[in-house]
């Protein structure tokens, strides 16, 4: 069941890491014209559109987390710290808090996404969006590496 | 109260204080209830760990929540003359700030 979870938790990450690099890309190298290339379709998509999906799956996906969560503190934390490794060790723990600031600014990124956009608020919502997808990933980074040290104990 | 006047003044007060509560509540241990994952249980406010380690993470979460909540809607009635000199800026100042201070205070794991 938790491996499961775990597999699912990743999942949403993937979507979510796609969904917010794809805004932020779009929000901080804009191309006003035709892209043709893949890079200049990245930077042209409809940075807006992605705000909804972006908030569930941060939510789904951080529920998620915090479902497998007392797993990790009974299963891998302690052998990180027998093994004495503190940085993955410090790492994790600078996601949790990261993760738990994230949701926060959630209501004010919704906002300042909302329709129609307004140019007051331009870079408070590319501030916003570039601090969120360094939460995510930050996470998902560190996910990936204690995962690869001592995932999937079976 | 102009719930659509208002919504900005709740978000920018709710990431604010969220942030600055959730960090005083990691600092100070300030968790509204903790869970026990040896054995499934959970404990109101703070409690030491019984069998296995206390999970604090949820509480902290719950404190910085209900006082993030309560704030943002005490601000959404505060008079819109004071409110519109609100910097919509604050909502990523403050917890970008907040990441900083965790960055600093958890040094120690990177530095020995």
């Amino acid at each position: 069941m938790m491996v499961a979870l775990l597999i699912i938790h990743a999942l949403m990450a993937v979507t979510l890491l796609g969904a917010i690099t794809h805004q932020t890309i779009s929000v901080w190298l804009p191309m006003r014209k035709t892209a043709g290339s893949f890079v200049g379709r990245m930077r042209s998509v409809p940075a807006g559109s992605y705000v909804n999906a972006i908030i569930v799956l941060y939510l789904i996906t951080a529920i998620l987390g915090g479902i497998i969560y007392p797993e990790y503190r009974l299963s891998i934390r302690v052998v990180l710290q027998q093994l004495r490794l503190n940085v993955p060790n410090g790492l994790f723990e600078l996601k949790e808090h990261f993760v738990a600031v994230g949701l926060g600014m959630l209501p004010a990124y919704w906002y300042f996404w909302r329709q129609p956009l307004a140019n007051d608020y331009a870079r408070t919502r590319a501030v916003l969006t570039a601090i969120l997808a360094f939460i995510v990933w930050w996470s998902f980074l560190v996910g990936h590496i204690l995962n690869n040290i001592r995932g999937f104990e079976v | 109260m102009n719930t659509s006047r208002s919504f900005p003044v709740f978000a920018v007060v709710f990431a604010v204080v969220w942030a600055v509560t959730y960090v005083i509540a990691v600092q100070k241990n300030y968790a509204l209830f903790t869970y026990h994952p040896a054995l499934e249980e959970f404990g109101l406010l703070v409690e030491k760990p019984k069998e296995g380690p206390a999970m604090y993470w949820y509480g902290w979460l719950a404190t910085a929540g209900i006082a993030a909540l309560a704030a943002g809607l005490i601000a959404c009635f505060v008079p819109e003359r004071v409110t519109q000199r609100l910097w919509s800026g604050w909502s990523w100042t403050i917890p970008l700030g907040v990441m900083l201070v965790f960055g600093y205070l958890l040094k120690g794991y990177f530095l020995r």
